[in-house]
């Protein structure tokens, strides 16, 4: 009953802020600003999920995800500028994404799997610099656009254009979302990741292969960060540096949900892309809208601890 | 306990002689533009000390240092150009009320551990950054915000650091000051509970030591130091620039810090002379500054699987295999 609770007073707060936001301002505009707002949301959520799907299989906060999108959506550019067919670039792009975070699961993370979740965490980001140099050098600091042929595309919506892009973006989040839903708990390989999520030693000792496991928490990683590195790249900016660390509202929205359920990540990441889109609505806090995911983020941490009372250190 | 609170270790020995190097020397040899990097490696020397001494001692990863540092150097440039206190007053209250935010931010930290602790410091990094880039640092103007466009107010030096080479004399002082404030803590009855936190929460709390306390302490200091580090680096030019405190700037200092190794003085040394000093030695050779995140990145794993004591861990053992040997 308090777990809905909690879920009732979130939603509340959020369509709060939003009716406040959007009093007496023409429905167009604020249509307009909701669905970019849930364009971008939607990659937070993808971010965060990716996230949390692989932190609960491996124990791994992936820092690094950022930037193995970041790259993927370079290469994806440099693909284009070649004049390679546009598919193959974007496959390209999640290609790349899926080898440096399955190359980093399989040979660097191993070194440390004994080790603090915070040292885990800031390994990764230690790999994160070394991908994020090596693009930059490869490709240096010049203004580059990742067009995508459905950003010409637009949908007619209740009399506002959306562009394709946007859509897809918002789609592929609802979509992932319910397949990875889907996949922790319909297929074996789903149940087995939430066993090693549960029970690492225990798995083990039932004969789950734990490698497998988390080999397919690291390639469904690198899958999102490749997909919402490619999509960052064309709805924000096509910036090694910018890309590397969007990054960090992927961890907002992963907090939302408490590094743990993909369903309150969706809810985070969404409301924290249309909070965010929204506050340019407001001529006072319009300067100041990118801080939304973390100050919900701060929120969501906050009031989930509580009850929460200084007792023992937990291992881990 | 007095004795043991003044005693020079030999790796003191080699601290204060090292301060006393960049007191004495590197001032004179350097020229303005070097001066000025210097400056800027030395405030941050000052910033990494916070940090590494929470990593080292309490296990503790706070990702926003730097943030801390603007909240600093936005405090003393407010200061300086709305009031006619003099610099150094400015900068003590830069720091006190730095140290209240770090007090802040340790309010849920004390209920969160490890990584979700690293992660709320990492929000706050990442909502100052976007203050920061908001309302841009005071210049000189109207209001509360005092930004002006064009041009910049005058900047009060202290009085007794008028020249960029007598200003780093000052800074070097000062942050020598920092490290001897965490190694005085280290040696008394804070130093002491930490180590026991350290080792388990629940031990120290049966002895009767106040984890909350001295959880709460730690962030103080280190918001004290990151405070003096940013007002120092606002002395240096006059302005901040909001480009110096993003997020991935905290993530990188701390990154440094545990690179450099968090235990001893040497290892915020490393990591400030990484951070700043190599990138403008990478521009001076003409090699692409980028090649440093690389670096960094490299330097980071390396510390974190085979060297947990970092490079100045390293320095440390080759020099007492070198002294065993002689």
């Amino acid at each position: 009953m308090t777990k809905h609770l909690n879920w009732f007073l979130y939603i509340l707060i959020m369509a709060t802020s939003m009716l406040w936001l959007a009093w007496g301002k023409p429905f167009a505009v604020v249509g307009l600003f909701i669905a970019s707002g849930l364009a971008v949301g939607s990659l937070y959520a993808l971010g965060g999920i990716g996230m949390v799907v692989l932190f609960r299989a491996t124990g791994v906060l992936n820092f690094s995800s950022g930037a193995a999108g970041a790259a993927g959506a370079m290469l994806a550019w440099q693909l284009g500028q070649w004049g390679v067919w546009p598919p193959l670039a974007w496959i390209g792009c999640i290609a790349t994404a899926v080898g440096l975070t399955v190359g980093y699961g399989r040979f660097i993370a191993p070194l440390l799997a004994w080790r603090d979740t915070v040292v885990k965490a800031v390994a990764t980001l230690g790999f994160a610099l070394i991908v994020l140099g090596i693009v930059s050098f490869i490709w240096p600091d010049d203004p580059r656009t990742l067009v995508l042929p459905t950003d010409a595309l637009g949908v007619k919506f209740l009399g506002l254009r959306v562009t394709a892009t946007r859509l897809i973006a918002f789609a592929a989040c609802l979509l992932i979302a319910t397949g990875i839903w889907l996949f922790l708990g319909r297929t074996e390989m789903g149940l087995k990741m939430r066993s090693v999520a549960n029970d690492r030693d225990l798995s083990a000792l039932l004969g789950i292969p734990i490698l497998t496991v988390e080999t397919v928490a690291w390639v469904i990683a690198g899958l999102l960060a490749g997909f919402s590195g490619l999509m960052f790249a064309n709805l924000i900016r096509l910036e090694a540096v910018v890309l590397t660390f969007m990054v960090i509202p992927s961890i907002a929205a992963a907090l939302a949900g408490r590094l743990n359920n993909t369903a309150l990540v969706l809810v985070g990441g969404l409301s924290m892309g249309v909070i965010e889109s929204m506050l340019t609505l407001s001529p006072t806090l319009k300067g100041v809208r990118p801080i939304a995911p973390f100050v919900i983020a701060a929120m969501v941490l906050l009031y989930n601890q509580r009850a929460a009372r200084l007792v023992f250190a937990e291992r881990g | 306990m007095d004795q043991q609170l003044f005693r020079i270790t030999p790796t003191g020995w080699a601290g204060l002689a090292f301060a006393a190097f960049c007191f004495l020397v590197l001032p004179s040899v350097a020229g303005s533009f070097w001066l000025s990097v210097l400056t800027s490696a030395a405030c941050f020397a000052m910033a990494a000390a916070g940090v590494a001494f929470m990593y080292a001692r309490l296990g503790m990863v706070s990702l926003c240092q730097v943030g801390l540092m603007g909240i600093g150097g936005w405090v003393m440039l407010r200061l300086n150009h709305g009031f006619e206190f003099p610099f150094e007053v400015n900068l003590l209250i830069a720091a006190i009320v730095t140290m209240a935010f770090g007090w802040l931010l340790a309010l849920p930290a004390l209920r969160l551990r490890g990584l979700y602790l690293a992660l709320v410091t990492l929000m706050a990094a990442g909502g100052l950054e976007i203050l920061f880039a908001t309302f841009q640092f005071p210049n000189g103007g109207e209001g509360f915000w005092g930004v002006n466009l064009g041009s910049v107010g005058p900047f009060r030096k202290p009085a007794l650091a008028q020249s960029a080479e007598a200003y780093l004399r000052f800074v070097v002082l000062l942050v020598a000051l920092g490290f001897l404030l965490i190694e005085a803590h280290l040696r008394m009855a804070p130093g002491r509970a930490w180590a026991m936190i350290r080792r388990s929460e629940a031990a120290a709390m049966a002895a009767g030591v106040n984890v909350t306390f001295y959880k709460t302490w730690a962030f103080g200091i280190a918001g004290l130091l990151a405070g003096a580090a940013g007002a120092l680096l606002a002395g240096s030019l006059g302005l901040l620039d909001d480009g110096t405190f993003r997020s991935s700037e905290s993530i990188m200092i701390f990154a440094l810090a545990v690179v450099g190794g968090a235990r001893s003085w040497l290892g915020p040394i490393i990591a400030s002379v990484l951070f700043r000093i190599l990138p403008a030695l990478l521009a001076d050779w003409g090699v692409n500054t980028n090649l440093a995140y690389v670096i960094f990145g490299a330097g980071l794993l390396h510390a974190l699987i085979t060297a947990p004591n970092g490079i100045a861990g390293q320095i440390h053992d080759a020099v007492k295999k070198l002294g065993s040997r002689a």
